[in-house]
C-alpha cells in the first residue's frame, strides 16, 4: 500500500436496477484525482464504498492502508468527506458544530478554522437553518478542512452553488492543494471544476470505469481534426479515432491518440486537414461515453 | 468498540433533543403532582397522563435521533465521522434507552411510591409494575423497528402498535386470575403470574435489542 492513499481491486457492487463493476482504482498519495461521471453513473457508490458506508459485494478496498468496510472507524479518523447530500444539524450553531467536531479530532486546527471562517464570510453563532444552501457547503468544507485531514472526499461539493460560491470553494480547495501530502478524491458532473483543481482525471459510466489518466495527458492526446475530402479520396485509416463526425465531404475526426504525423497522412490520403482543436474535458468525456456506450450497444 | 465516541455521539443526541426531554420531564413531575393530590378523578387523569407523557417520549426519541437523521440528511455527517455501524447503533440503542429510562424510572418510583402510601391501593401494585415494563417494552419495539427500518411509516405503525398494546395488555392482565385476585386489595399479593410476566417482558426486550444489533450488524448499506 506504499504510496496509495486509495486503492480499489476488482470492486463489484450489485444492486437491483444498477451495478458497479469490477472497478479498481489506485490514487497516489499527494494527487487530486477528479472523478467525473453522469447522474448515476456510480460515483457517489463508489466514495460510499470508499468511506465504508456501502459494502461492496466483491473486491477489496483499502484506503490509508486500512482495510474497508472493516477498519472503517480508524480510516475515517484521517479522512474528511463532504457530499452534496450531507447535511449539518439545522437547530445548532456552526460554533456547536465545531465544538463537536474538534472534541473529536485531535488534529483539529483551531487557527485554521479561524480563518475559514473569514475567509467563507460565515458567523460561527448562527444556526445552520439559517444559512444559504452555499454557506451550509461552506461550513462543512471548513469542518472537514480544519481536521487537517490526510484524504479529502469530496462528492459533488460545487453541486447548486452560484457562481461567487463555486468559485470561493474552489479556490479554498486549491489553496489546501498547497500541502504535497494531502490527497483529494473530487467527484462532479461538472468537468470544469474537476478540471480547475485535479490532476489525475477518472472517467466513470454505468459503473465502469472508462478512462482514467493524467489531465494533461488527456488534454494533449485528445484533438479534434476537421478535414475536406478531394473528390474520390477515401478517408485515411488513423489510429486512435473513437469518433467520426461531420458530413461526407467535409469529415470531423475525433483521436484520443493524436500525433502531429496524422496531419501528413491526412494531405498523403488527399484529405486536408482544415484544423486541429484542443478539446474541452467535457467533450473529452462526452465523447469518451458515446464511444464506450456504442461500443457496449454493439 | 470505541466507547469514547458512543458517549459523544450519545449526548450528542440528548444536547439536540434537550427541550423535547426537558418538557417531558416537567409535564411527568406535574403529573405525579396531580396524582398526588389524592382525589380519585385526579389519580385516573394523572396516570392517563402520565402514560401518555412516557411513551411520548420514547416515539419521539427514536423519531428524532434515528429516522429524522435519515430523512433530512444529517446521517452522512455522522458516519462521516469515525465510528462504524455498530458503534452508531449502540449509540442509538443506548442513547435511547437511558434518556427513556429517567422519565420511566421517575414513573415507577413515584407510582409505586403513591400506591405504597396508599393503604387501600396497595393491592395495584404488581399491575402497575408489570404495566410500567409493557410502557418500556413498547419503547424498545418502537426504537428497534426505527432503527431496522429507518422509514417514518414503519415507525409511526410501531408506534401506533405499541400504544394498543399497552391498552389491550393492560386489559388482559387485569383479567389474569393470579393478578386480579388481590388487584384491588390493601395488601401487595406478588403471585407467580405476576413474576412470569414481568420476567416475559424482560425477555422480550432483550430478544428486541439482540435482534436489532443482530440484523444492524448484517447491513450493507447505511446511505
Amino acid at each position: 500500500m506504499n504510496g496509495l492513499s486509495v486503492h480499489f481491486e476488482g470492486v463489484s457492487k450489485i444492486y437491483p436496477h444498477f451495478t458497479l463493476d469490477n472497478l479498481s482504482l489506485e490514487l497516489p498519495t499527494g494527487t487530486i484525482m477528479g472523478l467525473i461521471g453522469a447522474n448515476g453513473a456510480g460515483k457517489s457508490t463508489t466514495i460510499r464504498i470508499l468511506m465504508g458506508l456501502v459494502h461492496q459485494d466483491q473486491g477489496q478496498v483499502h484506503v490509508l492502508g486500512r482495510q474497508m468496510p472493516r477498519e472503517q472507524a480508524a480510516a475515517k479518523l484521517d479522512i474528511g468527506y463532504v457530499s452534496e447530500d450531507m447535511r449539518l444539524y439545522g437547530s445548532a450553531t456552526l460554533a456547536w458544530h465545531m465544538k463537536f467536531i474538534r472534541s473529536i479530532y485531535p488534529q483539529w486546527d483551531q487557527p485554521y478554522a479561524e480563518t475559514l471562517l473569514r475567509r467563507f464570510d460565515l458567523k460561527t453563532q448562527q444556526k445552520i437553518k439559517g444559512l444559504s444552501h452555499g454557506q451550509r457547503v461552506k461550513a462543512a468544507l471548513l469542518l472537514s478542512l480544519a481536521r487537517r485531514p490526510r484524504l479529502l472526499v469530496l462528492d459533488e461539493p460545487t453541486t447548486g452553488l452560484d457562481p461567487v460560491a463555486r468559485q470561493e470553494v474552489l479556490a479554498e480547495l486549491m489553496a489546501v492543494l498547497a500541502d504535497e501530502d494531502r490527497t483529494i478524491l473530487f467527484s462532479s458532473h461538472n468537468t470544469l471544476d474537476v478540471e480547475q483543481i485535479s490532476d489525475q482525471i477518472t472517467f466513470i459510466d454505468r459503473g465502469r470505469i472508462i478512462a482514467s489518466d493524467n489531465k494533461e495527458t488527456f488534454l494533449d492526446r485528445w484533438r479534434r481534426l476537421r478535414l475536406a475530402l478531394l473528390p474520390d479520396a477515401v478517408l485515411p485509416k488513423l489510429s486512435g479515432v473513437v469518433e467520426v463526425g461531420g458530413s461526407g465531404r467535409l469529415p470531423v475526426l475525433v483521436t484520443n491518440r493524436f500525433d502531429p504525423a496524422m496531419v501528413s497522412a491526412c494531405n498523403d490520403a488527399g484529405a486536408t486537414v482544415q484544423a486541429v482543436d484542443p478539446m474541452t474535458l467535457e467533450e473529452i468525456f462526452v465523447v469518451n461515453v458515446h464511444s464506450r456506450r456504442g461500443k457496449q450497444t454493439v | 468498540m470505541n466507547y469514547a465516541m458512543v458517549k459523544r455521539l450519545i449526548l450528542k443526541d440528548w444536547y439536540l433533543q434537550r427541550w423535547a426531554i426537558l418538557a417531558s420531564l416537567a409535564g411527568i413531575v406535574a403529573t405525579l403532582g396531580i396524582i398526588a393530590t389524592g382525589g380519585k378523578v385526579a389519580f385516573l387523569i394523572g396516570l392517563v397522563v402520565l402514560i401518555m407523557v412516557i411513551i411520548s417520549i420514547g416515539a419521539q426519541m427514536a423519531v428524532a435521533t434515528i429516522v429524522t437523521e435519515r430523512k433530512e440528511q444529517t446521517l452522512p455527517f455522522v458516519m462521516s465521522l469515525p465510528i462504524s455501524y455498530r458503534e452508531y447503533t449502540a449509540c442509538k440503542i443506548w442513547g435511547n434507552l437511558l434518556i427513556f429510562l429517567v422519565p420511566w424510572l421517575i414513573m415507577v418510583v413515584g407510582s409505586c411510591g403513591l400506591l405504597l402510601l396508599s393503604p387501600s391501593s396497595r393491592g395495584l401494585l404488581p399491575y402497575a409494575v408489570i404495566m410500567s415494563t409493557e410502557i418500556l417494552l413498547s419503547t424498545c419495539l418502537i426504537l428497534a423497528v426505527a432503527l431496522i427500518t429507518e422509514s417514518l411509516g414503519w415507525t409511526v405503525a410501531a408506534i401506533m402498535i405499541g400504544n394498543l398494546a399497552v391498552n389491550g395488555i393492560g386489559y388482559v392482565v387485569a383479567h389474569i386470575a393470579g393478578i386480579a385476585k388481590g388487584m384491588w386489595g390493601s395488601t401487595i399479593q406478588w403471585s407467580g403470574a405476576a413474576s412470569a410476566l414481568l420476567l416475559g417482558e424482560f425477555a422480550t426486550i432483550a430478544l428486541l435489542l439482540g435482534v436489532t444489533s443482530f440484523v444492524q450488524s448484517k447491513k450493507k448499506n447505511f446511505l
